[in-house]
């Protein structure tokens, strides 16, 4: 499959046979300017800095003569003739540090159970540590899988082992072999590091970070990463999960709680089994949040992590309680029957 | 090293430094609109610019644009390009476009300027500017491209003198000066975010299509040429409305309010859209209902979800258009039928084929609610009594369509909504019209309705003659059924030479 590289983000993707620029890259998580999708308006004309395209059906009112000339397209129409690279008007982001994708391999060397469907697999890097950002994910090779599965890094930058949270889907070929095949001392490899969920630093906001399930992987790293460089900005972290079994880590986040006087740990029920002894909060993460918080999320930037019916949920609150996408960041988690769904939006928002 | 500057940075340099805060006088005296709607704005440099245009790559944009349109209308005058449309009756649709949508081009010209001289932040000020200039352009091309059938058809002699008086005219008449004579924040929900952004594929993909099916290239081509000016226009109309609804918690029900209004005078407009798609065009692009489905309900529909997230509703009256768009297009082709000798462009009797195709795409509808009418007229007019109706309709206060509607769940009973205010009668169509007029009925009581003005006697006369010819129509061409006017004439003499010449060759 040809690749398409964007600039000025510098990420890298792959696109499909006859799938025009625009598609590829929505798909990918990428916004790019768009507007009416079929080659009439030009709004998302691009620079094609690198490699062959063909036009499509771009008006040639929306791209003229000497702008084909000067090497622009339509992302909507626009396809592939090998690899290309583009440069697309997309906001640079100052906290946005450019990491090449290695390809690294590692032993593991130790596998613990969190919850009843979800397992902490640790591993030691052969060669030289990861660097990443933290929030960032790795795509990890499991054997009789294609393509490599995305797990996010739950280890903060620095560490010497990679961390991963892994929740067994029900039926997921992956997932069941790292739960039921995985044991200590087997040889694992990925590439890394990806995405676009990250820590906006520059902001200097009191943070709040909202987690679904296994979500909680993303958001660890980050705080971690942020108390150890000595953030004293309010942190909140709410992680949801249905039931007292399905909380984990909890120790280890009160004691970062006991350490440091601004971050606050709130788990969160959805769904408390009965005759189950829990004095914390329940409900929804979004509905945890607005009372935490009454209601109020101007002045802070979130960090949502977690299905897309939790995202969703916790965007709408957020924005109730008048907190807009410039502040909100997310990392939805798709299985393969997720997705679609993507198209089917609006040009509204760009990232959320 | 300084660090390059980003494109964002770079325009914001350009286009903030172009604004300043005024010292001698009052910043509320010199920008006097731009509170009194409510809206509050209190962060002018949030403003995100939608679009990165430097004025220098404007002009080399849009001066190349003009160098190849014009090379095109050129050419189609040059190779009298008007023989080779598919059916002279196809014109009818763009003499509804010049008489009703290029004046509207101009007046929001004008008032794209009015706005960018009138709102303090600089940012959409400039866009505002920008957009005002495309409007002109737009206004210009389409006079320019339509000039060229003037030579030799009717109803397009005058298109500026009706706009401001025909009757079927001052409903995209009315629709604008209701627009205009809002404040700058409702100017541009209505224009740039209702109407550019929700509705605007309604108005320019039928025409533009219904053109190129249509053979007729030189309208096809300022299409394109307008429609590459409109990605601005749309994401202005996005930015505008995400601006205000993130600047202030009661911006909220305000927005709400416009767009429930905006929504439903945009799609009533849209009413000669779904006539000529379905009535005018002698070749079909596609039936209204089925470009309702495609540019309203879906995309309108992905909109209005992700608009959900700041507490913005769908219209209310989008329930009525969905349970409208299988009547919408013969109920107003009825309206036009019956007083097409009042209209400065034709109408006639469907054909079979054009039945059979209306019965395919309607059929809950056609065949048992308007096939027996056109059958009963079609009949008529073989006897020599084409139906003319010479009753001046009840208009509706707002939109000022002929009351011709029905009941949203009854597509056999007329709709009629009524209010009172200060002792006085209002009618309207629908719920939609009726509650516009309640939220605000100092503004439409001052409304100027066509059918009013005659009987007021401030029309030319008493008579329907007096009147046309006040609107300045010449008789007999460019108004009454097309069989047997001087274009159906001009056309099939044509056409006989041309065959003639051919078996000469």
């Amino acid at each position: 499959m040809p690749q398409l590289t964007i600039e000025p983000l510098g990420e890298t993707i792959e696109v499909e046979e006859g799938q025009t620029i625009l598609d590829a890259a929505l798909r990918a998580g990428i916004w790019l300017p768009h507007a009416c999708c079929h080659g009439r308006c030009g709004t998302c004309k691009v620079d094609v800095v690198e490699g062959e395209i063909e036009h499509g059906d771009a008006s040639s009112f929306a791209l003229m003569d000497f702008e084909r000339d000067e090497g622009k397209a339509l992302a909507c129409t626009a396809t592939l003739v090998g690899d290309i690279t583009i440069e697309a008007e997309i906001d640079e982001d100052e906290d946005a540090r450019r990491i090449a994708v290695r390809d690294y391999s590692g032993m593991v060397t130790s596998i613990a159970d969190a919850t009843g469907d979800i397992r902490v697999i640790r591993l030691a890097l052969d060669g030289a540590p990861l660097d990443f950002q933290a929030g960032q994910y790795i795509n990890l090779e499991v054997p009789g899988v294609t393509p490599a599965r995305a797990f996010s890094l739950a280890n903060a930058p620095g560490e010497a082992e990679v961390e991963l949270h892994v929740r067994k889907v029900p039926g997921g070929k992956a997932t069941g072999w790292l739960h039921d095949s995985l044991t200590v001392g087997d040889k694992l490899a990925f590439a890394g590091p990806f995405g676009r969920f990250y820590v906006r630093k520059s902001a200097a906001k009191p943070m709040i970070f909202l987690a679904g399930g296994s979500g909680l992987s993303s958001p660890k790293s980050m705080i971690v990463d942020l108390l150890g460089e000595g953030s004293d900005l309010p942190i909140t972290l709410i992680h949801g999960v249905r039931t007292a079994r399905d909380v984990y880590f909890s120790d280890f986040f009160r004691a970062l709680e006991a350490a440091h006087p601004n971050f606050r740990y709130v788990p969160a029920l959805s769904q408390p089994a009965e005759g189950e002894a829990w004095a914390g909060e329940t409900g929804f993460v979004h509905e945890v949040a607005e009372r935490l918080f009454e209601g109020k999320f101007a002045g802070h930037s979130a960090y949502l992590c977690g299905p897309p019916p939790m995202i969703e949920a916790s965007i709408r609150t957020l924005m109730k309680g008048r907190l807009f996408e410039k502040d909100i960041f997310t990392e939805k988690f798709l299985t393969n029957s997720d997705g679609e769904e993507a198209l089917a939006r609006s040009p509204l928002f760009k990232r959320i | 090293m300084a660090k390059k500057l980003g494109l964002k940075q770079k325009y914001q340099m350009m286009t903030r430094g172009l604004g300043w805060d005024t010292t001698y006088q009052s910043m509320d005296k010199v920008y006097p609109f731009d509170k009194f709607e409510g809206i509050k704005v209190h962060d002018w440099d949030a403003w995100e610019d939608p679009f990165r245009l430097t004025m220098d790559s404007y002009w080399k944009l849009q001066a190349e644009k003009e160098r190849k349109l014009y090379a095109v209308i050129d050419s189609f005058a040059q190779n009298n390009g008007h023989l080779g449309i598919s059916d002279p009756r196809y014109l009818n649709a763009v003499k509804l476009f010049i008489q009703g949508v290029s004046p509207l081009e101009y007046m929001a010209h004008r008032h794209f300027a009015h706005v960018a001289r009138n709102i303090r932040g600089i940012g959409p000020a400039v866009a505002a500017q920008m957009q005002s200039l495309d409007e002109l352009r737009h206004a210009q091309t389409q006079i320019h491209t339509i000039s060229h059938y003037n030579k030799f058809f009717d109803g397009i002699h005058e298109w500026r003198h009706m706009h401001d008086r025909v009757w079927y005219l001052s409903v995209p008449k009315s629709f604008f000066d209701d627009a205009v004579t809002a404040g700058p924040f409702e100017f541009l929900t209505a224009i740039s975010f209702s109407f550019e952004y929700l509705l605007t594929n309604l108005l320019f993909v039928p025409f533009m299509s219904g053109a190129a099916y249509n053979g007729d290239l030189a309208t096809v081509t300022f299409g394109f040429s307008a429609q590459s000016d409109e990605s601005r226009h749309m994401t202005l109309g996005l930015e505008v409305i995400k601006f205000l609804l993130e600047q202030d918690e009661a911006n909220v029900p305000i927005i709400q309010r416009w767009l429930d209004k905006w929504f439903w005078r945009g799609y009533r407009l849209l009413t000669l859209v779904a006539m000529m798609m379905d009535y005018l065009l002698p070749k079909k692009i596609m039936s209204w209902q089925e470009a309702w489905e495609m540019y309203y309900e879906e995309a309108g529909g992905a909109l209005f979800q992700d608009l959900a997230r700041y507490g913005i509703k769908e219209p209310m009256s989008a329930a009525v258009a969905r349970k409208e768009k299988n009547r919408l297009s013969s109920e107003a082709w009825a309206i036009f039928y019956q007083y097409t000798h009042a209209a400065a462009f034709h109408t006639w009797d469907i054909d079979e084929e054009h039945k059979a195709w209306l019965a395919e795409k309607y059929p809950e509808t056609f065949d048992k609610l308007y096939r027996p009418r056109l059958d009963f007229w079609e009949k008529e007019a073989a006897a020599g009594r084409r139906f003319y109706n010479n009753a001046l309709p009840q208009l509706c206060t707002v939109c000022q369509i002929p009351m011709g509607f029905t009941e949203p769940d009854d597509p056999t009973t007329i709709c009629f909504r009524e209010s009172e205010y200060k002792g006085e009668h209002y009618h309207f169509c629908s719920d939609g019209c009726k509650g516009i007029f309640d939220n605000e009925p100092e503004k439409y009581v001052q409304s100027w309705l066509p059918v009013h003005q005659i009987f007021q006697g401030n029309c030319g006369g008493a008579s329907v003659e007096d009147v046309l010819k006040w609107y300045r129509m010449n008789l007999g061409a460019d108004n009454l059924d097309f069989s047997g006017s001087p274009e159906d004439k001009f056309w099939s003499e044509w056409h006989r030479t041309a065959s003639r010449a051919e078996a000469a060759e």
